[in-house]
């Protein structure tokens, strides 16, 4: 038995300046494999994620949020008025005990607080700075507004998502948040780490969302530039399989996919139906004939899902070789799902004031190392005298004119 | 801007790459191709391992010139940038010695599915462990290499729907939709490369390697946004909402020339309704929205004031018809003007309006363009010179860089086989001939 190896980012401090979903879920990845994370917050700029749906019920407040908390476990939160002209010494004292900084404004808050790459690479020169501005620190459109309810149209996902004779409403969630733009930030902070361990020199990265996030959808934008074709939407279906898409199943709004993608499939699903009659026909025994043929095809497939549960649907094609799922709401993934289940995926937490709840587990599994949410997402401030005491020991008169001067705040 | 601020990638290509000196063997999955995209612009040497008739991913539409062919796939060539390939069947035992003796070469592996396969093979990470101690053996599977499911077939469209995020997109009155561009096999490569990346920086302080495993499922997950702990915290499902606004200027609209996505009026995102009606007026579009009577209504449309509304439904029902009448004058006022128009105009008065943006928008979008986003990368054998969508982030000392488009299959078979593991040209001709390369 060989001894438990440090996490990946033991002994690397990251200062997350970041807020709402991008920055803050890079930084959750951060501090899941062991990096010591610090949120810096105020009272008066919070993270907007703290006042947001969902909270448990009968309980209020900046600490309770579920959509705040999901992205911020194991993280310490200090609270440091930016907009305080003072708050800069402080904020630098920080950046100077740090090995990366995160933050995702647009680029002229960064300029009003003082703390650009250039300022903060003064007091600590091998800094990783890491920025997520939506349009980037430069270029005309640089200082435009953006949220994620923005950056999905504007990025090419509502056009692309849902059903050509319906407006574009995007995928019901500030996608490009979640997985793209943190994942793509965490990858680069990775490969700007082992410059810094090979060279002593730190960096600036910028990820300007609008390009990380189209950098997810290259091949529609090839085929416009070398082919001439503007792709258009076109619900669940794809070139290269037929039947694909979501089918309405037994039950309330229940549904499950199906996706084949070869005759051999194709003959599965049939056997798995009982070989209806109009399996049988000519016109479906083809991949050319199921597409030709879609809109049938998926009537008479809907006419057999509809008898029967999404789950049995699925067990019971997959059993067979042929590729289908659950349409699975929350209430399936956190409480039904088997596989989440036994790979433990979700986490119970308890914290001091939302109580016991779920947070998502790790996004990937290292054997050797495995990422842990060391504790819930942190209290407003919560950090607040270890860091000005133990991390920074800043004076004690110091420390009593910052915080009646609300600095610290 | 010092010199090390990212401003111009010009000088990218004289610029040291961040992962120099790793070699990373990517067995093509179509889940882990991204992840190992990432780590080859990133300066990593990535070799693609490829049976003899190529990946699968060669088959995916669109074709280059809309001619179909293993060589002429747009998306196989996005994804298989700065790479080098070798085909070797691992269903044969040769096949298997040359992946074994390339395997002593290399720090990473990005295996894919099925779970256990190449263990069943003998050429998985328990047979390279041990005098590989430092390996990074990734495994990219739809629900990864344990559980009920670990078997079951995880094409795109079963990872988005069992993740719980596909039951959030649409319309009430038809199925949930997919994401576009196959998110779930992106979302799977990002974390893959993620993980690969905290692993190697263990093994390179440490000595020791380790298994990275990626569910697209999990993977996936965090995309739920609030629908998990909605129901956690609440007992409430989350479901799809279709385009059913409650607040005028809160949905997307149709314009001259497409759509366009409009939030206006949550406090806290940009400038407030006023503004909006204002703008509207300067082009004598505001219809009766300038009276004092609909200036106070516009004053107090904003999601506090329309969450106070809930606990009074008659009140609410009387304001919905207001609503509905702000809403008429928006969709006469969106409905005549272009979406860029829109868009530009709107960010000058702080109006959060996004334009439903097309790849032929994307393509000639004036932001991606004034910073040379996209990247011009050399095919010889066509000949062309053809743009790549750019990178995904700009690191100022150590850049992310296409350094060469996707392979042909096995080009590099004589450079690998021959040339770097010593294999003589006869046994190579005598591999080829039986199939093996």
């Amino acid at each position: 038995m060989q001894e438990r190896l440090p996490l990946p980012l033991a002994g690397i401090r990251v200062a997350d300046f970041s807020w709402f979903g991008a920055g803050p879920i890079a930084g959750l990845a951060l501090a899941t494999f062991g990096a010591e994370v610090i949120r810096v917050e105020s009272e008066s700029h919070m993270d907007g994620l703290r006042n947001t749906m969902p909270v448990p019920p009968g309980r209020e407040g900046p600490n309770v949020s579920g959509y705040y908390n999901n992205f911020n476990a194991g993280k310490r939160s200090f609270t440091l008025s930016m907009n305080e002209p003072r708050a800069r010494e402080v904020a630098l004292e920080l950046l100077t005990t740090c090995d990366v900084m995160l933050e995702n404004y647009t680029p002229r808050i960064m300029e009003k607080w003082g703390l650009t790459y250039d300022d903060v690479a003064q007091v600590r020169p091998d800094i990783i700075y890491a920025n997520m501005p939506m349009q980037g620190n430069w270029g005309p459109h640089r200082d435009f507004l953006g949220f994620g309810g923005v950056l999905a149209p504007l990025t090419g996902y509502s056009y692309l998502a849902g059903w050509p004779d319906r407006e574009p409403i995007g995928i019901g969630t500030n996608y490009p948040d979640y997985v793209l733009n943190p994942g793509h930030a965490v990858i680069a902070i990775m490969a700007a780490l082992r410059h810094r361990d090979r060279t002593g020199e730190g960096q600036q990265i910028e990820l300007a969302q609008i390009e990380s996030t189209v950098a997810g959808l290259g091949p529609f934008l090839m085929d416009y530039d070398l082919n001439g074709r503007v792709p258009e939407r076109n619900g669940n279906r794809i070139e290269y399989a037929a039947p694909h898409g979501a089918f309405p199943c037994a039950g309330e709004d229940r549904w499950c996919v199906i996706a084949v993608f070869s005759d051999e499939q194709w003959d599965s699903l049939k056997r798995v139906m009982s070989d209806p009659a109009w399996g049988q026909a000519d016109e479906f025994s083809t991949m050319l004939g199921r597409k030709k043929h879609e809109d049938e095809l998926e009537a008479r497939l809907s006419s057999w899902t509809r008898t029967l549960p999404p789950e049995d649907i699925a067990a019971t094609l997959q059993a067979n070789g042929v590729p289908a799922g659950v349409v699975q709401t929350a209430e399936d993934v956190l409480d039904h799902d088997p596989q989440l289940k036994e790979r433990g995926y979700y986490v119970y937490l308890d914290h001091p004031e939302a109580g016991r709840n779920a947070y998502d587990g790790p996004g990937v599994r290292l054997h050797g190392t495995p990422g842990v949410l060391r504790s819930p997402a942190p209290l407003l401030g919560e950090h607040n005298d270890y860091i000005l005491n133990d991390l920074l020991a800043i004076e004690s008169e110091k420390l009593a004119e910052l915080l009646v001067s609300k600095v610290i705040y | 801007m010092t010199a090390a601020t990212v401003e111009h990638t010009g000088n990218a290509a004289q610029l040291p790459a961040p992962l120099t000196g790793v070699r990373v063997l990517d067995l093509g999955d179509p889940l882990g191709l991204y992840g190992a995209k990432l780590l080859a612009d990133l300066g990593a040497d990535v070799i693609l391992v490829e049976p003899p008739t190529g990946i699968s991913a060669r088959q995916l539409p669109p074709f280059y010139h809309d001619e179909p062919g293993r060589e002429t796939s747009l998306a196989f060539w996005y994804l298989g940038t700065s790479r080098r390939s070798v085909t070797c069947d691992l269903d044969t035992i040769d096949g298997r010695e040359l992946f074994a003796r390339l395997v002593t070469t290399a720090q990473v592996v990005v295996a894919g599915g099925p779970p256990g396969r190449m263990d069943e093979l003998g050429v998985g990470y328990a047979r390279f462990a041990p005098e590989n101690p430092a390996l990074v053996w990734a495994s990219v599977t739809g629900f990864g290499e344990t559980g009920p499911h670990a078997s079951w077939l995880a094409p795109d469209l079963v990872g988005v729907a069992m993740s719980g995020i596909m039951t959030l997109a649409g319309y009430p009155d038809r199925a949930p939709v997919m994401p576009p561009g196959r998110q779930g096999y992106l979302s799977a490569g990002i974390q893959a490369a993620q993980g690969v990346l905290f692993a190697l920086r263990v093994a390179e302080r440490s000595g020791r390697g380790q298994q990275v495993e990626v569910s697209m499922q999990e993977a996936l997950s965090l995309a739920q946004e609030t629908a998990m702990q909605t129901w956690d915290m609440r007992r409430e499902v989350r479901r799809r909402q279709g385009n059913a606004g409650i607040l005028p200027g809160v949905s997307t609209y149709a314009c001259a020339d497409g759509h366009v996505y409009s939030m206006i009026g949550i406090p806290g995102f940009g400038s407030p309704w006023s503004v909006l009606a204002n703008w509207m007026d300067e082009h004598g579009m505001a219809g009766d929205l300038m009276d004092a009577h609909w200036q106070d209504l516009l004053g107090n449309i904003n999601l506090r004031e329309l969450t106070r509304l809930w606990s009074e439904p008659e009140k609410l029902a009387e304001m919905q018809v207001k609503f509905a009448h702000v809403n008429e004058v928006l969709v006469r006022f969106y409905a005549a003007f272009p979406k860029q128009f829109l868009y530009e105009e709107g960010q000058k008065r702080r109006l959060l309006i996004g334009p439903a943006n097309s790849a032929k928008d994307l393509v000639e979008n004036k932001q991606l363009r004034a910073r040379g986003w996209f990247q011009a990368v050399e095919h010889p054998e066509i000949p062309a010179t053809i743009e790549y969508p750019g990178a995904p982030f700009r690191l100022s000392r150590s850049p992310w860089r296409i350094r060469c488009r996707a392979p042909l299959i096995g080009e590099h078979n004589i450079e690998i086989w021959e040339e770097e593991l010593g294999y003589r040209r006869d046994q190579i001709e005598v591999l080829m001939s039986a199939g093996v390369i």
